[in-house]
């Protein structure tokens, strides 16, 4: 029992990380059917631009303002990253076949990561410990405040982006965009718009994932972001790629998933069983749970 | 149970809540040219779909030669020597006439999967037989000068005959075209008319969607005509040509559209 | 364009050959790396360039070929040579197998599935399962190539080895293109729903795609491991399989688009050496850089690979 409930917090608070860095991909892939696939090192990136931050502008203070600036920085950096990515990287291949922009975003990926390496260094760096390290144990299941504060924070953004999405005229465009982007510029609709929209809003939530990853992890290393990019990109597709409650759904899923069997099996083997709970769902559901199926019109 | 008869009974396909194709039954006889027609959003296409098992309907049978098809894949119905063409071309656009034709000849050909690694002299003999029936629907469709030149290059009356000579090298029993005539001049309206009487001459069924009213009356036998999925009538153009019911749904639609 | 694949093909092959005699032993290595590198590659563009099917695990069968070599020859004592059939036969059965009940999925599907194979396979072949792979470190002295009795020892061998495979690898796909198999490929790569439409299984060829390729993928690993006389996990890594896939696609699923790209993925580094920790920077950015300039790659696959029985004059056609 106590194993269970220990792997419930711990897969509670990775789950809600993969959830963030999930939606950059599901929001993306929504409205470009495209896998960003430098979405993952772009998450790396912000965990490093957030140290920078701490070090160099902030000369590692952190008091509560502090903390707090650090985050709306780094989300700042990586959104402005995520424009230029989009600019320079994507909308040049719009219209071209899809496997060449899938090529665009595998090169995008390796420019990163190894642009991460070249400013950074290829050894592992501490992230600084901006939270206080506060435990509770509560009856043997011990909990801590960067683990409270990842869950409730990531809650949070989500809600305020479910509610962005489907209550506000800015998200009514996004989804349109979504469903078929020629009828909504005939709308009149800004599809260009919107997918800066859309970069910002998933760079910036993907970096809040990639300072989660720093506060909880503590070490960070330059080629993190496959690893991570790849766990959140397969929450997406098993909550059904497109859909933003799917990713939510999926991310907390794969993290639970993860967590008990780290606990009850053994970590060695995350990989695996991660993948074969993602190929046994996708034979069940080819669409992922959320997805829907869509019929082609001959 | 007769030979090579196409039979559909009560067959019923839906999307969601819409009925695209409400209990229809009709029979194509061997031989004769059967014409579908209908307003737009009808249901034409989607009874070809059912038949030529793109979908499945949800009632129904379809029965081709005695035997039901209703729920087989599209490749095991080619199989049973039913081909179809789309009405929106459905070519492979980067690969050229006699490639696409070729493309017919698939379930002819007698070579295994490991041919592909290591001909044969059987598989070359093969090989060279099919391109050889290429050639002769290449001359059939006059589409010769055309044989190298990719298929998305080329204007839309060619496609058209392309699509018809792929169709064709399967050797079909029963041709299905949707819409041939969409798109074509009147020059090449008349080149396709003479095209399907040879087809039927043959020894082909055939069965067509046309929304060409002069053309299906000048081609058909025989003539179903469908509104909101459901048969309003059927008969020869004779009689369709009078039917008030027909008039009314078909031509009043094509009032509507105007 | 046709005069450049006639001449430049026989050329290319005839410069192959007498390569290895100008070459130090360390451009002797580089060169046999060429070959095995674009053996894989040509094994990917079976799948990826040809039926058009998202395969991003290219590393899982050119390991496993490699893996099965090393093993039974380091285990069993099995000469090098004689491990061949298995190295082919077994990866080729599990394309299939793997393939099997994913082949309907939607690309990007396939993509991320095809991804979790390979990692899956790093991570059994690392955790030691069954005490056979050696874990992290791998497996290392294996034997040398034994003919007809003769120890082949050196480097030189081992290139001709490779040189053979290539040729065996560029005549299977030559025979590929000429066939209703390779057809049907094509068709199905271009429109699936149309193949179907005229007959194609296209399920059962697109298997046939995966076990293909990863049976030629199998025989590199088996050229990789004599090479090296050995095998660790990292060589397989799922970057690996994302370099196969931007080969081809960079390439244009063309054979000389794909050379190309081997030579600029695994051979220029070599020439560059002082830019290494650049090395993957470049690429990304070469990588993005192709595709604006040349969606359909650097050099693109063509078609109308037809008799010349059919090529009339128009006038005489009509
Ligand atoms: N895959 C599908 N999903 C949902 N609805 C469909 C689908 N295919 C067809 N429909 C609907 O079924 C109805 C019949 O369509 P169908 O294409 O069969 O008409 P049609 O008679 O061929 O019309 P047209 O003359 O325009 O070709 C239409 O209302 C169409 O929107
Ligand atoms: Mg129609």
């Amino acid at each position: 029992m106590d194993i269970f409930l220990q792997q419930l917090a711990n897969g509670l608070t990775i789950g809600s990380i993969f959830a963030l860095v999930a939606l950059g991909y599901t929001m993306v892939y929504g409205v470009m059917k495209l896998i960003n696939f430098a979405h993952g090192d772009m998450v790396a990136a912000s965990a490093f631009v957030g140290l920078t931050i701490y070090t160099q502008v902030m000369g590692q203070a952190t008091s509560l303002f502090a903390v707090i600036a650090i985050f709306f920085l780094a989300a700042a950096v990586m959104a402005c990253v995520g424009i230029m990515l989009e600019r320079l990287a994507y909308r040049p291949l719009r219209e071209a076949p899809r496997l060449s922009a899938v090529v665009s975003a595998l090169g995008a990926s390796l420019m990163i990561q190894n642009g991460i390496m070249l400013i950074w260094g290829p050894q592992m760096r501490i992230f600084p410990e901006l939270i206080p390290q506060v435990y509770w144990d509560i009856n043997g299941v011990v909990i801590s405040l960067i683990q409270v504060i990842i869950l409730a924070l990531s809650v949070t953004l989500m809600i305020a982006l479910y509610l962005f999405v489907e209550k506000t005229r800015m998200g009514a465009a996004i989804r349109a965009s979504a469903i078929d982007q020629d009828a909504a510029r005939l709308m009149g609709i800004n599809v260009n718009k919107v997918i800066a929209l859309i970069f910002i809003i998933g760079s910036s939530l993907g970096a809040v994932g990639g300072l989660f990853i720093g506060l909880y992890y503590r070490g960070i290393t330059f080629n993190m972001g496959w690893q991570y990019g790849l766990y959140a990109f397969i929450a997406a597709i098993l909550g059904g790629i497109g859909n933003i409650p799917g990713a939510m759904l999926g991310g907390m899923m794969l993290g639970l998933f993860q967590a008990f069997i780290a606990g009850y099996v053994s970590s060695t083997w995350a990989d695996a069983f991660t993948f074969i709970l993602l190929i046994l769902i996708l034979i069940v559901r080819p669409t992922g749970l959320l997805g829907e199926r869509v019929a082609e019109k001959v | 149970m007769a030979h090579n008869e196409l039979i559909l009974t009560d067959v019923t396909k839906r999307f969601g809540g819409l009925t695209a194709v409400d209990a229809l039954s009709f029979k194509v006889k061997p031989g004769q040219i059967y014409g579908i027609i209908g307003p737009n959003g009808a249901g034409k296409t989607t009874v070809f779909n059912c038949i030529t098992g793109i979908y499945k309907s949800e009632e129904g049978s379809v029965n081709w030669s005695g035997e039901e098809i209703r729920g087989l894949t599209p490749y095991q119905i080619v199989d049973r020597g039913i081909v179809r063409t789309f009405q929106t071309i459905r070519l492979f656009s980067q690969m050229s006439v006699a490639e696409n034709i070729m493309s017919g000849r698939h379930i002819k050909s007698k070579q295994s999967w490991w041919h592909g690694i290591i001909h044969t002299p059987a598989s070359r003999r093969d090989e060279l037989e099919n391109w050889q029936k290429v050639e002769e629907q290449l001359d059939f469709f006059q589409l010769t000068e055309f044989a190298a030149t990719p298929t998305g290059s080329l204007p839309y009356g060619i496609q058209r005959r392309v699509e018809m000579a792929r169709a064709m090298a399967v050797d079909p029993t029963l041709l299905i075209l949707d819409e041939p005539a969409a798109g074509l001049n009147d020059n090449e309206t008349l080149v396709l008319l003479d095209t399907i009487f040879k087809i039927r001459d043959k020894g082909v069924t055939v069965l067509l969607i046309e929304h060409d009213m002069d053309m299906v009356m000048e081609v058909t036998d025989y003539l179903t005509v469908i509104n909101f999925g459901k048969k309003i009538a059927e008969g020869t153009p004779a009689d369709i040509q009078n039917n008030p019911a027909v008039i009314e749904a078909y031509l009043g639609s094509e009032d509507d559209d105007e | 364009m046709k005069n450049l694949e006639r001449f430049g093909f026989p050329a290319f092959i005839i410069v192959m050959a007498i390569l290895p005699n100008l070459l130090n032993s360390r451009w002797q290595a580089v060169a046999i790396t060429f070959l095995i590198f674009t053996v894989v590659a040509l094994s990917q563009d079976i799948i990826l360039g040809k039926a058009g099917m998202f395969n991003m695990g290219q590393a899982l069968f050119f390991g496993m070929g490699a893996y099965i070599t090393a093993i039974l020859n380091s285990q069993y004592g099995w000469p090098l040579l004689a491990t061949i059939p298995v190295a082919i036969l077994l990866p080729a059965l599990f394309g299939i197998l793997l393939s099997g009940p994913i082949i309907h999925l939607r690309g990007d599907y396939l993509l991320v599935v095809t991804i979790g194979f390979n990692i899956v396979f790093v991570q059994v072949v690392q955790n030691n399962l069954g005490g056979i792979t050696g874990g992290p470190n791998g497996i290392f002295g294996l034997d040398s190539i034994s003919l007809f009795g003769m120890q082949l020892t050196s480097q030189l061998s081992v290139y001709y080895f490779a040189f053979a495979v290539l040729l065996l690898t560029l005549g299977i796909m030559h025979n590929l293109e000429k066939s209703k198999v390779g057809r049907a490929l094509h068709y199905l790569r271009e429109d699936q729903l149309a193949a179907e439409s005229i007959g194609i299984n296209t399920r059962v060829y697109k298997i046939f795609a995966f076990g293909l390729g990863a049976g030629i993928a199998g025989l590199a690993g088996t050229v990789f491991a004599t090479q090296y006389s050995a095998v660790s996990p990292e060589a397989f890594e799922f970057i690996q399989s994302v370099l196969f896939f931007s080969i081809v696609l960079v390439g244009g699923s063309s054979i000389p688009g794909i050379l190309l790209g081997v030579f600029m993925m695994f051979v220029l580094p070599e020439i560059f050496r002082e830019f290494a920790t650049w090395r993957f920077f470049i690429f990304g950015f070469a990588m993005i850089l192709a595709m604006i300039l040349r969606p359909r790659g650097i050099w693109p696959a063509s078609f109308g690979k037809i008799p010349k029985f059919l090529i009339k004059e128009s006038n005489h056609g009509a």
